[in-house]
């Protein structure tokens, strides 16, 4: 989403290690310093084929893929 | 209907019983928010500004609160300042201007008194010095090079900034490689479209009373889609602990993501707390339209490339919104939903941009009917060049299950096929197409949402039910909630009372957006349902004499082996000597929205000579997952497709140099009304969403984002020209056909 990748070297699709999604944010933080504080901020997160407003404590594992997306809302 | 999986043969779900708020609402009796008069009660009413974009100088209301009947006035500086970081501060500003008004109609003070009238006068004399500055009213405009700030708060979000922009966001989405994609394909179309700011056309205005007492407390009685967001936001614009308010929902009157903010409720609770008396407000017709949020205009170009067989090969979107005066961008992801096909090579870009012009706001499935207008029009060319037909292209290139979408991850379970075929194999389609007039087909998608919903179950002591949530009904709630509680307890659908009950006597439920309040509320009714079972077979248990593992709940009742079934109504009968009352609180934040998918049919006709369109059919179909109420369910399938027509023909916000609103009125902003449409015709397909516990996927949504494709679609084919700028007003028709 957007242009994240600024914080990736262009990368789309990056690793990140953790037990939860707020883990993973924090990890990608320390990997890709302001990554994790944009997707904090501002971010939905898709995990599982679900998506969730906010996702800080939800598990995850080494498979688990996580699309982050711009916040979700509806009319 | 049709369904499309074998699923358990239900004894209420998918039946069609009179609305239990039916009664009240046909003899008046059902109170909305302008009903309601309180003792000493106020009325109250807002200077707004007369300019487009102007710094306030000085608001000077020392005549105004002086004179007759006049107990308060407020201004912006009678409101605490929020960070301009604060998810609120926009809300905060909107409610009321601080040092700028940023939009005609753009409120700058309120006045209480004693009658409307009254107030009304006292707002004529407040006096305001404004220190004009540039206006921006047009996508163009604000993005243009060296153009004005719109308003200096705003910093785009989700790229690197680096200071006061008009740009409000940026989104964009990849895969694949289109680059490379469109130089090898058969056949590409390209097209750009624009599209009109429109209302959403609540027949209701705005409304509210509130009561500040001698505590501290107010009592808030207000119209919206989430009385707990009624709450919240208040709260935070007035620097209040949300525990200081209490809010009773009031019967809506429509609100289709309009009411998903506030605008009221602070000003209203701000008059009362300094006059001690209670406030009524009430919007204006003419005030809805110029300060109340229409969805975003937009311009979008769209290229698409396909193979000689039909296969959609790449995609690449840009599309732009103009969101009004403060950020907004959630909706734009309604712009990233909307690949409904299998593009293997994909770029979408979505911006906003501030304008002088109302805060935007949602309008079902927000941001998407523009996207699909244009992305539909150009796969209905493409159809034409290939000389297929328009479904079975579609068909070809539908998603399913597994297949990523726009965003990246898998669909989950979805009906788009299945709507497709059902259109395809619908009397109408099969049908000739009337002679001297066209049909149009286009579909739509909506991903739906879950959040926080909050339910309570009561059995009484005759075998009937209270359930009690905290969403509004404002698409037949009430009704899903007692089928869904009937179904689970085995009982009669009118022995059970719902009730959409205040902030403090239920738990705490989210906005009514995302097509959720069937979906997630209803699974919070159909836990407590099962959570009571359980009590009840514990119940029983003791009655009988039997352990609990000896007892099952079949349609109602508590059956054991060697005893005669006991029916509900005698285990409440003695609640009290078998453990106490009978209730049971269930609350979730869902996950597992199911999307919908819908796919649309119109034949119509041009008056070549007028320009005027005149619809003949249109027949919408939608996945609902499952009906709960079917009849509800194709309101909505019909409601959406209505606003549609109306977003396609006819609805704008025309405004002059200056930013002011000429067509603030219904007799000049020109909704649909049932002279102008035949009936629609529904088709609802039943693919149940496997996160649910009866299948539900929202339906509030999808239907508004078809209609305006499927009409253009059907110009396109009676005329041989390709509209691309709505609305199709005669006007515009008769300037393409001279064009063309």
């Amino acid at each position: 989403m957007s242009d994240h990748r600024r914080f990736t070297d262009g990368e789309a699709v990056v690793e990140s290690e953790g037990a939860t999604v707020g883990e993973v944010i924090a990890d990608l933080e320390q990997r890709y310093p302001g990554l994790g504080e944009a997707l904090t901020h501002g971010a939905s997160a898709g995990v599982n084929g679900e998506i969730y407003a906010e996702p800080e404590y939800l598990e995850v594992d080494t498979d688990t893929d996580i699309y982050f997306v711009a916040p979700l809302t509806g009319g | 209907m049709t369904v499309t999986e074998d699923r358990p043969a239900y004894k209420w779900v998918g039946t069609r019983p009179i609305r239990h708020d039916g009664y009240e609402k046909v003899i008046g009796k059902a109170r909305f928010a302008a009903d309601l008069d309180l003792p000493g009660q106020l009325h109250a009413a807002y200077l707004r500004s007369p300019h487009g974009h102007a710094r306030i100088v000085s608001i000077d209301t020392t005549t105004a609160a002086g004179m007759p009947g006049v107990k308060a006035v407020v201004t912006g500086a009678d409101f605490p300042d929020l960070d301009p970081a604060d998810p609120n501060f926009d809300v905060s500003v909107n409610v009321m201007a601080r040092s700028t008004v940023l939009y005609n109609g753009h409120a700058l003070a309120a006045v209480a008194a004693t009658t409307r009238a009254e107030a009304a006068a006292a707002v004529a004399a407040i006096q305001v010095e404004y220190e004009l500055l540039p206006v921006v009213l047009t996508l163009d405009e604000s993005m243009a090079d060296g153009a004005p700030l719109v308003n200096e708060n705003n910093v785009t979000k989700f790229v690197e900034s680096d200071g006061p922009s008009n740009l409000a966001t940026v989104n964009v989405l990849e895969r694949g490689d289109v680059d490379a994609a469109f130089p090898a394909a058969d056949l590409v179309v390209e097209r750009e479209f624009d599209t009109a700011y429109v209302h959403q056309g609540y027949i209701e205005p705005h409304a509210c009373v509130v009561d500040v007492g001698p505590n501290g407390k107010a009592d808030v009685w207000a119209s919206s889609q989430g009385h707990f967001m009624v709450r919240s936001l208040t709260a935070a614009i007035l620097g209040w602990e949300p525990s200081r308010i209490k809010v009773t929902p009031a019967e809506i009157g429509g609100g289709f993501g309009g009411k998903t903010t506030i605008y009221l409720e602070p000003v209203a609770a701000r008059l009362s707390e300094m006059s001690g008396r209670p406030v009524k407000l009430v919007m204006t017709r003419e005030e809805v339209l110029r300060a109340t949020g229409p969805a975003p205009a937009s311009k979008s170009r769209v290229k698409i490339a396909a193979s000689n067989d039909g296969e959609l090969i790449a995609i690449e979107c840009w599309f732009g919104y103009a969101v009004g005066c403060a950020n907004d961008f959630a909706g734009l992801v309604g712009a990233m939903s909307v690949a409904s096909y299998k593009f293997p090579n994909l770029k979408l870009e979505a911006i906003g941009a501030l304008t002088n012009t109302p805060k935007t706001a949602a309008y079902r499935a927000p941001s998407a009917p523009q996207a699909a207008f244009a992305i539909e029009s150009v796969i209905d060319e493409l159809a034409q060049a290939l000389d297929m037909d328009p479904i079975d292209l579609r068909l070809r290139n539908a998603v399913e299950e597994g297949d990523p979408t726009a965003m990246g991850m898998p669909h989950p379970r979805i009906g788009f096929v299945e709507c497709l075929e059902a259109l395809r194999d619908s009397d109408h389609y099969q049908s000739p197409v009337p002679d001297g007039a066209a049909r149009g087909v286009a579909t739509g998608f909506w991903f739906n949402i879950g959040e926080q919903s909050s339910a309570t179950v009561n059995l009484n002591e005759d075998g009937t039910a209270t359930v009690i949530t905290g969403s509004p009904d404002i698409g037949g709630s009430r009704a899903s909630m007692a089928l869904m509680a009937a179904e689970e307890l085995g009982i009669d659908v009118y022995r059970i009372t719902p009730v959409v009950a205040d902030t403090e006597s239920v738990g705490f439920t989210d906005v009514t957006e995302g097509s959720r309040a069937t979906f997630s509320t209803g699974m919070a009714v159909v836990n407590a349902c099962r959570g009571l079972i359980e009590e009840l077979r514990a119940r029983a248990a003791t009655i009988l004499g039997v352990e609990q593992d000896a007892v099952t709940w079949i349609e109602g009742s508590a059956v054991a082996d060697g005893h005669d079934p006991l029916p509900l109504s005698a285990i409440t009968a003695k609640a009290k000597s078998t453990g106490g009352p009978l209730t049971v609180t269930g609350s979730l934040n869902a996950a597992g929205a199911g999307p919908s998918f819908a796919a649309h049919c119109c034949d119509l006709t041009v008056d070549e000579e007028t320009g005027q369109v005149a619809i003949l059919r249109y027949t919408a179909v939608q996945d609902a997952g499952t009906a709960i109420h079917p009849s509800y369910v194709e309101g909505q399938l019909q409601g959406g497709s209505v606003q549609g027509i109306g977003w396609a023909l006819n609805e704008e916000y025309v405004f002059d140099d200056e930013g002011s609103l000429e067509n603030a009125s219904f007799l000049d902003y020109r909704i649909p009304v049932a002279s102008d449409l035949p009936m629609i015709d529904t088709i609802v397909v039943e693919v149940p969403n496997p996160a649910h516990p009866y299948g539900v996927r929202g339906v509030g949504e999808t239907g508004i984002v078809p209609p305006m494709a499927t009409i253009a679609n059907a110009v396109a084919r009676a005329t041989s020209t390709r509209m691309t700028s709505l609305p199709m007003s005669p006007p515009r028709i008769l300037a393409a056909l001279e064009a063309s």
